[in-house]
């Protein structure tokens, strides 16, 4: 036998096995025989462990509905779901976890363990906490809206490394969660029966939901940490609000541990003022802005102290410990350090008036 | 690397022939030979000496007028010892052998007998009509010379002889098939065509062996190194340009009578990428056009296969919008996407080559037809999807990009084989074709020189004018590749 | 062509092709897992402080190609040993080559289960793999080498992709820190052990030195090699320190992978399945040239060199070679507790054959020359 007759028998061969269909996978991933979901919700099961939900058909035409199962076990719920419907849903595609408090609370590395061994979940997928029913409001939005889980991922992708909001996906959060000074942080939304908003940054202590910042915490934690930029500032106590605020922040801790100082500078733009003022000159405008600037380093002051009280990291100041010549301080070590850590703070704002001032 | 050239090519014909070579040469043989041959004429004239003449021609081959005007008259009124004297036609030959009369009868000469000293001569009054030099319709380019080789061997010279008036620009002759006798002209430049080509093409040809070479393509299918490859190994041109600006590169040009194509090698998977244009055009401009070249040939390889693959085994890929578009409407289709691209693929080439074989009026229409009929109505008679028909549709205009014909065809069936592959093992299968590929225009040659060329054997000079197109000032060398012997292209350098 | 010649040499090779194939040969399996072995980022030195070890191999190396034994290859080899021992040599350096083979093999095949086709049978792509590498290796040993330089076009781009994540918001400076060892451990020494097999590849260049055509400048060309892949290593684990910090890394299989599908493209999502496949060509060039060298070294062992290399004896030798893999496989890759039987056995023979190569060629060259 020679050469091309090799090749023509193994060319042969191949069709063969093309043509009847015996292909080396056993998994069929035929596009019309599946249906990809977006996403997976899971709160607290009745019965069982959890209750997980998810929205199919995927199909545009389709009238849509969202199927849920009561698990113990996370892949037991991919597994209902099958049984429950005639497409084989598929994970492949999945880019939202939306996980309820109650479970966030008690902690979450099993779920996120069971998702991470799963190669074909992308690392890209986002994270979210849910406070309240999620299932409730989508069975209420099914008719008014469509592609809901679509648009609702396409409002995290925008805000992603964007500023305005947390937006976190499953490698961020990983990498948050093994390193030993780093609180994780994931975004909390509240789900009512109509509506779905933004709540504020939830901090976890190792995989447990500790704490959610209010509107105004939340508001600096953007700052501080998350993009160092917010759209509008608002400070409801001073009524006012900031337009396009940047932050340059620095951080200085002393080599004792013992000492954090944190160097805010802020510049922005003096977008809506709600009372009575007169800014036309540069001192009024002066003494306004360190009016501003002693608040926030008030409020930031008592939101560290929270943290420090807490004993998480989510700004992650303990990074600023690590030098290039010097031994690290492992996890027990930091969390005492920073617990009795003093803060000062210091605010420097820049503001660009509403209108032109005079000099004089 | 060079092997010594073989010389008994023609020598074995010669001594087979020789059998006839001690038959004497008498009117009644050569009548014997004409036998039966309609067109063949014999005339006898007498000269004004009274010696008797007797003329033997085709008259399909020549011009009655002309065998009038310059044999019979002149010698009608010859009064010189020899007849051949009285002629004034320069190809004048004697003649020994009953071969060589044959030959030369049947190429187009008058023989003529003289009857008193038993003597042959023939005198070529080969008719040269032919059509005129017209515009080359396989490689039309909108600026540039318009002139393109005709049937005519020798007025193919002269086209490349007054594109490069050098005395070092050789030609020689082959006579090639035992029944065609085509003539093949072998053309180079010595002292600067690598010795090696031209021993190499020489030897290919005189081992020629074959009864009819009618097209140059058929010559170069005997001077192939591969002859199981998709891929031409020879660059076929009908533009006299492009053949003198491969000579003054290096290579040698071949030339075979009865053909409009003219065969260029050594040659790179690359050539068949560059169009004459190419030169013309702006370097930035043309650099672009040639990278979309190459990038509409992965295209069109490459689309329908990852289709395929996609759909069948990598959802995961597709982006999400696309995804939901394709989940509802593959629903519905009867076909794995294998076998719908498959049908799609082939229901193209069938429009494709029935519009090249309809007169021109009717292709439109069948070009019109097709369109509609295989894009439109099969999506809604539900036997493809619609993201197919973009995507096939697209892929078979990216095809039409890449300016060799020949890989244009090989260009299909190298897709069906990688769409066979990805339907098989997805992306991984698609990826496995890609490198069989190239593993195969690796190892390929082209009169002996690897194929890939510039690239592998990696010859960095030589991407100057390779996926771009540099500017021809910075163009100083010749292409490596080809090791010419004068290196440089400027003559004041050395 | 006449016959089957696969160690015919029709053309040779400059240094170009040194650079790339010292190059290549290093960017093997070892450089998607290696950021596991190494997690610490004072290991950025380590793979600094291993590569100035094997630049010392390098240059010895590059004596034996300077050497007038070289570019005579087997005859070379069997003056300077003597045909006995270079027998006997082969014959080990088949279990070598046996080993680097089928670790590369099997470690790339794992790969793509994991990331493209989980459900796959992985005796197919072995399969399958083999059959092309059979195809590149009946063409004979020119176009093999050849081949680098695709395999080299179409795999070294995929670094740059990797500069994203040096920018990425979520990184710091910090996730390099700290830069100086403060603790030294047997997994220290086990990265040393590991990057220096993982460097190794370039020895059996010795093995192809009749078909390069430099003499002079091979210690250039090998060192832009060596120094190329240093770079290449400090910079792929600087970027995977930066993406996942020192703490998340040791929980990752196969870091670079991930790195590479956490990527974004416009067009296509996962772009990770389509970068593992293209990096199947170097794959497909470096166990083509040790399948080559396989056969090569078992014609020697068998006193067969001056014979003509027939199919059939390149077939049998393809055969055991994929035997071998199969049974590897099945036996000890598959199961996780028995895989790191292979890999632990294949970053000591690595780095073995690294070390004593050169050291061997070197020293036997210098006692030659005094005598």
């Amino acid at each position: 036998m020679n050469h091309k007759h090799a090749k023509i028998i193994f060319v042969i061969f191949v069709n063969i096995i093309v043509l009847f269909g015996c292909s080396p996978i056993v998994e069929k991933n035929l596009v019309e025989e599946i249906a990809p979901v977006t996403f997976w919700s899971i709160q607290k099961g009745e019965d069982e462990n959890f209750r997980m939900s998810t929205l199919i058909p995927p199909l545009v035409k389709e009238k849509k509905r969202l199927l849920s199962v009561q698990v113990d076990l996370l892949k037991e719920g991919v597994k209902g779901f099958n049984l429950k419907y005639y497409r084989e849903l598929k994970v492949g595609q999945l880019r939202m976890l939306l996980i309820s408090d109650e479970i966030a609370a008690e902690g979450i590395s099993p779920l996120i363990d069971t998702i991470l061994t799963d190669p074909d979940i992308s690392k890209r997928m986002y994270l979210v906490i849910v406070k309240g029913d999620f299932d409730e409001y989508i069975n209420s939005q099914l008719g008014v809206q469509e592609d809901l889980d679509y648009f609702l991922y396409r409002m995290l992708k925008h805000y992603d490394n964007q500023g305005k909001m947390t937006v976190v996906n499953l490698h961020e959060f990983m990498k948050a969660l093994h390193s030993p000074t780093h609180s994780p942080v994931l975004p909390v939304f509240e789900a009512g029966n109509e509506n779905f908003q933004y709540q504020g940054t939830g901090i976890f202590k190792n995989d447990k939901l500790i704490e959610t910042t209010n509107n105004l915490e939340e508001q600096i934690f953007q700052l501080l940490d998350n993009d160092h930029f917010l759209k509008y500032l608002t400070i409801r106590d001073l009524s006012f609000v900031l337009g396009h605020v940047k932050a340059d922040v620095q951080l200085n801790i002393d080599k004792a541990y013992s000492e954090l100082k944190l160097n805010v500078q802020l510049n922005g733009r003096l977008d809506e003022v709600g009372r009575e003022y007169d800014l036309l000159t540069r001192e009024k405008l002066s003494s306004f802005e360190s009016e501003i600037e002693s608040y926030l380093e008030k409020q930031t002051t008592e939101f560290l102290k929270k943290l420090q009280e807490n004993k998480v990291d989510p700004l992650q100041v303990g990074k600023y410990t690590l030098g290039p010549f010097s031994k690290p301080l492992d996890e027990k070590e930091w969390s005492d350090k920073w617990g009795r850590m003093e803060v000062k703070v210091d605010y420097d704002l820049k503001l660009q008036p509403l209108t032109d001032i005079k000099n004089d | 690397m060079f092997r010594k050239r073989k010389s008994t090519g023609i020598g074995n014909r010669v001594e087979r022939s020789t059998s006839q070579k001690n038959i004497p040469i008498t009117l009644e043989v050569l009548r014997e030979r004409i036998d039966n041959m309609d067109d063949a004429k014999i005339i006898e004239h007498q000269t004004q000496n009274n010696k008797l003449f007797v003329l033997i021609y085709v008259g399909t081959l020549i011009d009655d007028a002309r065998v009038n005007e310059a044999v019979i008259e002149p010698l009608q009124g010859c009064v010189n010892e020899k007849i051949s004297d009285c002629i004034s036609v320069s190809e004048i030959t004697d003649i020994s052998t009953l071969k060589e009369a044959e030959k030369k009868l049947m190429l187009g000469s008058v023989l003529i007998f003289d009857t008193i000293e038993n003597q042959l001569f023939a005198v070529n009054l080969k008719n040269t009509t032919g059509r005129g030099i017209e515009t080359s319709e396989t490689e039309t380019i909108l600026y540039g010379a318009k002139d393109s080789f005709t049937e005519n061997l020798e007025q193919n010279i002269t086209l490349i002889r007054r594109r490069l008036p050098l005395t070092s620009l050789k030609s020689e002759k082959f006579t090639v098939g035992s029944q065609t006798e085509t003539k093949i002209i072998l053309m180079y430049i010595e002292g600067l065509t690598n010795p090696d080509f031209i021993s190499i093409a020489r030897e290919k040809i005189e081992s020629i062996d074959y009864d009819q070479i009618l097209d140059s393509s058929q010559l170069a299918a005997f001077m192939e190194d591969h002859n199981h490859s998709m891929f031409p190994q020879f660059q076929q041109t009908d533009r006299p340009d492009v053949c003198a600006f491969a000579l003054g590169a290096g290579k040698v040009t071949i030339l075979v009578d009865n053909t409009p194509f003219a065969l260029n090698a050594p040659i790179s998977f690359f050539h068949l990428f560059q169009s004459p244009e190419d030169y013309i055009n702006r370097w930035i401009v043309a650099s672009f056009l040639r990278i979309l070249r190459y990038f509409s040939f992965v295209l069109s390889l490459l689309m329908v296969p990852i289709y395929v693959a996609l759909t069948t085994h990598h959802y995961q890929m597709i982006p999400l919008q696309i995804l939901f578009v394709l989940v509802d409407t593959r629903s519905r289709l009867p076909l794995t996407p294998f076998w719908e691209s498959l049908l799609m693929l082939l229901t193209l080439e069938v429009i494709k080559e029935a519009s090249l074989r309809m007169p021109t009026k009717s292709g439109q229409m069948l070009g019109v037809i097709g369109g509609i009929v295989v894009g439109q109505a099969s999506v809604e008679a539900g036997f493809a999807s619609q993201v197919l028909i973009v995507i096939v549709g697209i892929s078979a205009i990216a095809s039409f990009l890449v300016p060799n014909y020949l890989i244009n065809k090989a260009n299909t069936l190298i897709q069906f084989i990688i769409l066979i592959l990805a339907s098989f093992l997805g992306i991984m299968g698609i990826f496995m074709g890609i490198i069989l590929l190239f593993v195969h225009l690796n190892a390929l040659t082209s009169l002996r020189q690897p194929y890939l060329a510039p690239v592998a054997p990696f010859y960095g000079k030589d991407w100057l004018d390779l996926f771009i197109r540099g500017p021809l000032v910075w163009m100083k060398t010749r292409p490596e590749a080809l090791h010419p012997l004068q290196k440089w292209r400027y003559s004041r350098r050395r | 062509m006449s016959g089957f010649s696969l160690f015919e040499k029709t053309s040779s090779f400059n240094g170009v092709y040194i650079t790339l194939m010292v190059n290549r040969m290093q960017m093997l399996y070892f450089v998607i897992i290696m950021p596991v072995f190494l997690i610490y980022p004072y290991m950025i030195w380590i793979i600094i402080i291993v590569g100035l070890l094997s630049q010392i191999n390098i240059f010895m190396l590059s004596k034996w190609f300077n050497s007038n034994y070289a570019s005579r290859g087997y005859e070379g080899f069997a003056e300077l040993f003597g045909e006995r021992s270079v027998r006997l040599l082969s014959f080990i350096g088949l279990g070598f080559i046996l080993l680097k083979l089928t670790v590369i093999t099997l470690g790339y095949v794992e790969v793509t289960q994991h990331f493209i086709f989980p459900s796959l049978n992985t005796n197919w792509m072995i399969l399958f793999i083999l059959l092309i590498c059979w195809y590149v290796c009946s063409h004979g040993m020119t176009p093999t080498i050849r081949f680098v330089v695709i395999a080299f076009l179409s795999t070294a781009w995929m670094f740059l992709l990797l500069f994203n994540f040096l920018f990425q918001p979520f990184n710091s400076i910090h996730d390099l820190f700290p830069l100086l060892p403060y603790e030294w451990t047997m997994k220290s020494w086990k990265a040393v052990v590991f990057i220096f097999s993982a460097l190794s590849g370039p020895e059996y260049l010795v093995l192809l030195a009749p078909w390069f055509n430099t003499r002079k400048k091979v210690l250039k060309y090998m060192t832009i090699g060596n120094v190329f892949t240093i770079f290449e290593y400090v910079f792929l684990f600087i970027a995977s320190l930066f993406f996942f910090g020192p703490h998340y890394l040791e929980e990752n299989r196969f870091p670079m992978m991930e790195m590479m599908r956490y990527l974004e493209s416009p067009v296509f999502e996962r772009i990770d399945m389509i970068l593992i496949s293209v990096y199947l060509v170097n794959f497909v060039f470096a166990i083509s040239i040790f399948m080559l060298l396989f056969y090569g070294a078992t014609r020697i062992a068998l006193k067969r060199t001056k014979d003509q290399t027939t199919k059939s004896g390149f077939a049998v030798c393809c055969s055991i070679v994929s035997i071998c893999l199969f049974i590897n496989n099945e036996l000890l890759w598959k199961k996780a507790t028995n895989q790191n039987i292979l890999l632990e056995l294949e970053i000591w023979a690595g780095a073995l054959t690294y070390l004593l190569i050169p050291l061997f060629l070197f020293i036997s060259l210098r006692r030659k020359g005094r005598v």
